[in-house]
This record gives structure tokens, C-alpha cells and sequence, in this order.
């Protein structure tokens, strides 16, 4: 069973790695960063923020791209290009293949995450005093939030054509960082209705803002060893919701050969 | 034709009169030995009992019927083809065995375990219509693939793979990248994969489909081949003649329906030959002919003469008769065979049927 799903992994990863898109993002990625390097002399005193502050974003927005790009495409097109038969005409399960699937590009995203992170450090050096460990946390719950949007995107994908998932996701990613504000000015702001609806939103779509720990890293705040544990977990609850809802869908398919 | 002389080691199909449902067709197992077998384990290698599926479509989502009371059993061994046009629920059939498309009602058996479990997929291989694999990786990498979905030992993977890649004639493409496959080589890894994990049951959807004429003749050899080995064959077709010459038996479906299942062994009989001799029409007079003859004689020249035999018998009879008559025979061609003449008339009969029985059910 471990071996199938490792398989299924591992082959949507080459895929992934093998796909132009892939390529071509993980380019303006680089480039994304290495632009904070030429940008941030204009600000004198504050190079290393601005380089940190503008990296950390685009580790977590190219990551969001390459997940939403491969990951809202990946089902349908096995499904409709027919690859998706030979691989269940095995002794292979359908959640099987929705967990592999999900474990494939999440090892494309956590490969993209350690280059750039390599490479942001890499800058950081350059510019004194910016250098430090607590990045490391910033980089795991980018990491984790990168997981859970994965998670969503596979969810969309087994529902809905791959554009929708996209917009899906996308939409899911802005209400998710959004979230927070959201319950609060329905709570202090609307009727009755509007902060009961408020409240369901906010715990209808995951809280992405757990994850974001940029602006405390920047500014040198600390990054608690609890938070890092209670977003570990809900993460992986999130994560594991959406797959099981994701593998229901799948099981509820008809495939054509 | 080579399946007769395999068939006769097996176990015999035999077509039970339609029970009840005037649609459905099953075929049952009459005799043959079968070795002793585990525990719940049948001698049948698929059984397939009332499958019934249909499809929701256009706006309004009507039911359209793909295929309705589809009963068959394949003992191991043989090989059992499903015969029927385009759009005659062949694909569907074979999609509602894998559990590709959720039957809705109907019950499957794979060597004995219920379809649903993905472990009864496990001594299938399966080969679909249109074949189509990961693009990005090379004819190696893919049939690695599926053998780490087959689980199979690391020990015995390089191994089976170089046999299947040698069976299939892609050895020397097995580093090319499957995006600059063409479509023969693409069903060659295609069968590849399927065999790969040396099945008891192959399941073929229209295994030549696509193919030149060479690529057909090899695939047709393979599948000899894997007869002869003993391998449970299960393929669809809708060309008579490459049904002929590899199916123990068969089953025609139409607009959903399994119509006939027949042992093919029923139609060798009533093959019908044009048997060319090298005499003139009048010569023919004076000899000691079967009366029949005259009848089936066609126009021919001063030196040669044509006569078409309804079947094996008046073949036999004919020949006979121009040995003892010193009338050389130069040749013996088939002119159609009994096959084609039944999944004809089956056709008919079953249009003349649909007709009243449309395909929309609601």
C-alpha cells in the first residue's frame, strides 16, 4: 500500500519537476527575490526588512501559484486524458491515488520552499545583520500553509473543472488570510444574521493567517514554540478533512477507459 | 484456426437459452476440468451477473441506457470476446468489471472476489480503447511505475520489465519519452503494461484498434501466445475476423444488451468456401459430382471452373469428389464465415427491437 502511494507520489512529482510551468514559476520566483535585493538600498536602514518581508511573501505566493497551476489540473487531466484508468485498473485504491497525488506535489512544494529558502538566505547573508534562525519558522508554517492549500486545491479539483478549482482556491486563499477580520467586523459591525454568517465563514475556511508569522520574524518578535504546535495541528486537521472529503467525492466517479 | 485445437484442453461454453429476460444471454460453464481450487475461490476466472448501467445526459439529465442485464461467466483459460457495433455498451461492460464507472445494479466476481475490492484487481490487467500514459516519462520509467503500483518485488521488477519490453517489440524505444510515441507504440507499452504483472485475466478493449497491419498480425500473435499459456482473455472487438481467429466464445452485445453468447466452435461449421478447379463448367458434367454442385457453380472460363460450398461438409464432399475424378484443386479461399453471417442477423433482429425499445429510459 505504502509502496503505491509512494509510487503515485513520486511520479506526479517528476511530472511536476518534468513541466515547463513549473520551471517558468520557479524563474520568477528567483527573480522575485532577487529583485528585494536590488530594491532595498532605496530604503536606507531597513534593507534587510524589505528583503525578508517581500522574500517571505513570495516564497508563500509562488508556492500558492504552483499549487493552484499543477494541483487544479492534475485530477481532471488524468480523468480525461484516460492515464487515470490503468493506474485504478490496478490494485490501487481511488483515495490511495488522491493521497499520493496530494503527497507528490506537496514534495514539488516543499523542494521549491527549500531553494528558495536556500536562496533567501543566501541574500540575507549579504546584508548585515539580517541573518537569523527564526526564519526557519517562518519557512515551516509557509510550509504549512502551502500543505493545506494543496489540500484544498486537490479538494476543488475532484469537484469542479479545473478553472473553477482555481478561482476556488484562489478565493479560498484571500478569504482564508481574510478570515480573521472578517468574524471580527461581523461581530462588532452587523446584525444578527451578518455576525452568525461571519462566524460561519470563519470557521468554514481555514485561518491562513495562523501561518503568517512574517511581520513578527521581520521585526525579530518571537515566534512561540506553542503556536508552531497548535498551527502543526490544525494544519494536518485541515488537511486530513479535505482529503477524506476529497477521496469521497473521488470514490463517487465515473472513469472511462 | 489455431483456437480450435486449444479449446479442446478447456472448458466448454455453452449458451443457456434466454431465462425469463428477453435480453439477456448467459454463458455457462458444461464441462472441463478444473483443478482443485482454494476456498471460496470458483472455477471461473469473471462471472458478471444482471450488470445493468446507465448514464445521465443533456440538460433535462435523462437516463440513457448503456448496457442492461449483462450476464456472462468466462471459465479460466479461454477466451471470451465481446462482439458489437460502435456504442453497443462493450467499453461500458468492461468499465462497470474494473469499477470504473459504478454499476447500477449487478454483481461482478474476478477470480472469485467481488469487483469492488481493489485487491481482485490485483491478477487483472487491464489494456483500455485508447491508451494514454504520463507523457513525461520514458517507456522504462513508465512501466516502472506500474510495477511499483503492482507491488511487485524490487528483485523480479528488472526482470519482468525487460521481459514485457522483449515480448511487446519496444526494447530498443524503452528510453524514449511516451510523447514521441506513435500510436502503435503507444498500444505496444500499452499491452506491456498489462502484462506486467502476469495476470491471470487480460482485459482488452479493442487491443488492434488503431494498429497497421503488421502491428495487428504481432498483437494477434501475442495473444495467441497468452492463450496457449493459459491465460484468461476477456476482449472486445467489434472486427469479426481478429474475434475468429482468438475467442473461444463469444458475446454480442447490442444497444446494450448481451443478445448471444455462443461457443465459436458452433460457427467452423458453417463457414462457407470458394473452392477453384482447373477444369471448364462442361467438363464437370460427366464426372460423378454431388447434385448440389450445378447449383453452386459460377461463371467460369474454358480452363477453369468456381463452386462456393455452404459449409465444411459440402467442402469435404467436393474435394473428394475432384480427388477421385483427378480434377486438380487450385485453391481454397473463405468466403464468409459463419461468425459474421450471426452477428449480422443478431444485428438485424436487435435493430428491428431497438426500434420499439429506445435507449432513453426516463
Amino acid at each position: 500500500m505504502n509502496g503505491q502511494i509512494s509510487a503515485l507520489a513520486l511520479s506526479t512529482f517528476r511530472e511536476t519537476v518534468r513541466d515547463r510551468i513549473f520551471y517558468l514559476v520557479a524563474v520568477f520566483g528567483f527573480v522575485m527575490l532577487a529583485s528585494t535585493a536590488v530594491l532595498s538600498p532605496l530604503n536606507v536602514g531597513a534593507q534587510g526588512k524589505i528583503m525578508a518581508d517581500v522574500g517571505l511573501a513570495a516564497m508563500v505566493i509562488f508556492g500558492l501559484v504552483v499549487a493552484v497551476f499543477v494541483g487544479s489540473a492534475m485530477v481532471r487531466k488524468e480523468m480525461d486524458k484516460g492515464t487515470i484508468v490503468t493506474i485504478l485498473s490496478k490494485p490501487v485504491g481511488r483515495r490511495q491515488y488522491i493521497f499520493g497525488k496530494f503527497l507528490g506535489l506537496n514534495l514539488t512544494l516543499v523542494s521549491m520552499l527549500t531553494v528558495m529558502a536556500a536562496l533567501f538566505l543566501l541574500m540575507l547573508l549579504m546584508a548585515p545583520g539580517s541573518f537569523s534562525f527564526r526564519f526557519l519558522s517562518a519557512f515551516y508554517l509557509s510550509f504549512l500553509e502551502l500543505m493545506v492549500i494543496n489540500a484544498i486545491v486537490i479538494f476543488f479539483s475532484t469537484c469542479v473543472s479545473p478553472i473553477l478549482a482555481a478561482v476556488f482556491t484562489l478565493g479560498a486563499f484571500a478569504v482564508g488570510h481574510l478570515s480573521e477580520s472578517i468574524r471580527d467586523f461581523g461581530q462588532m459591525q452587523g446584525t444578527a444574521f451578518q455576525q452568525q454568517m461571519s462566524e460561519i465563514v470563519y470557521y468554514l475556511i481555514p485561518n491562513l493567517e495562523v501561518f503568517n508569522v512574517r511581520a513578527a520574524v521581520v521585526h525579530g518578535d518571537p515566534v512561540t514554540m506553542n503556536h508552531i504546535l497548535m498551527a502543526t495541528l490544525y494544519s494536518v486537521a485541515w488537511t486530513a478533512l479535505l482529503l477524506l472529503l476529497a477521496g469521497a467525492v473521488f470514490n463517487k466517479k465515473e472513469l472511462r477507459g | 484456426m489455431s483456437f480450435q485445437t486449444v479449446a479442446t484442453n478447456k472448458p466448454e461454453i455453452q449458451s443457456s437459452p434466454a431465462t425469463g429476460n428477453a435480453v439477456a444471454a448467459s454463458a455457462t460453464v458444461t464441462s472441463g476440468s478444473i483443478s482443485a481450487l482454494p476456498e471460496g475461490v470458483t472455477g471461473d476466472a469473471l462471472t458478471v451477473v444482471d450488470l445493468c448501467k446507465s448514464f445521465r445526459s443533456g440538460f433535462l439529465k435523462r437516463r440513457i441506457r448503456g448496457i442492461e442485464g449483462v450476464s456472462f461467466t468466462v471459465p479460466r483459460g479461454s477466451v471470451f470476446a465481446l462482439l458489437g457495433h460502435n456504442g453497443a455498451g462493450k467499453t461500458t461492460t468492461i468499465n462497470c468489471i474494473l469499477d470504473l464507472v459504478h454499476a447500477d445494479r449487478g454483481e461482478v466476481r474476478i477470480m472469485g472476489q467481488e469487483h469492488k475490492r481493489c485487491e481482485s484487481r490485483a491478477c487483472v490487467g487491464y489494456l483500455p480503447e485508447r491508451p494514454y500514459f504520463f507523457e513525461h516519462l520514458t517507456g522504462q520509467e513508465l512501466l516502472e511505475f506500474y510495477a511499483a503500483l503492482l507491488s511487485l518485488p524490487k528483485d523480479i521488477r528488472v526482470a519482468r520489465i525487460t521481459d514485457v519490453l522483449q515480448r511487446t517489440g519496444m526494447t530498443e524505444y524503452a528510453g524514449r519519452r511516451l510523447s514521441k510515441f506513435s500510436k502503435g507504440m503507444l498500444q505496444r507499452i500499452g499491452l506491456a503494461q498489462t502484462l506486467l504483472g502476469d495476470p491471470d485475466v487480460l482485459i482488452l478493449d479493442e487491443p488492434m484498434s488503431g494498429l497497421d497491419p503488421m502491428g495487428r498480425r504481432e498483437v494477434r500473435e501475442l495473444l495467441l501466445e497468452l492463450k496457449n499459456q493459459g491465460k484468461t482473455i476477456i476482449l472486445s472487438s467489434h472486427i469479426v475476423p481478429d474475434v475468429e481467429l482468438l475467442a473461444d466464445s463469444v458475446g454480442i452485445l447490442c444497444n446494450g444488451h448481451l443478445v448471444e453468447t455462443r461457443n465459436l466452435r458452433e460457427f467452423n461449421d458453417s463457414c462457407s468456401y470458394l473452392v477453384q478447379v482447373a477444369c471448364g463448367g462442361g467438363q464437370l458434367d460427366g464426372l460423378h459430382l454431388p447434385p448440389w454442385v450445378q447449383a453452386k457453380m459460377q461463371p467460369g472460363s474454358a480452363q477453369q471452373q468456381c463452386v462456393e460450398t455452404d459449409n465444411v461438409d459440402q467442402l469435404r464432399e467436393l474435394l473428394a469428389a475432384c480427388h477421385a475424378a483427378d480434377i486438380p484443386v487450385q485453391s481454397v479461399d473463405t468466403r464468409r464465415t459463419g461468425l459474421e453471417d450471426f452477428f449480422m442477423a443478431v444485428h438485424a433482429d436487435s435493430d428491428n427491437g431497438a426500434n420499439n425499445n429506445s435507449k432513453v429510459v426516463s
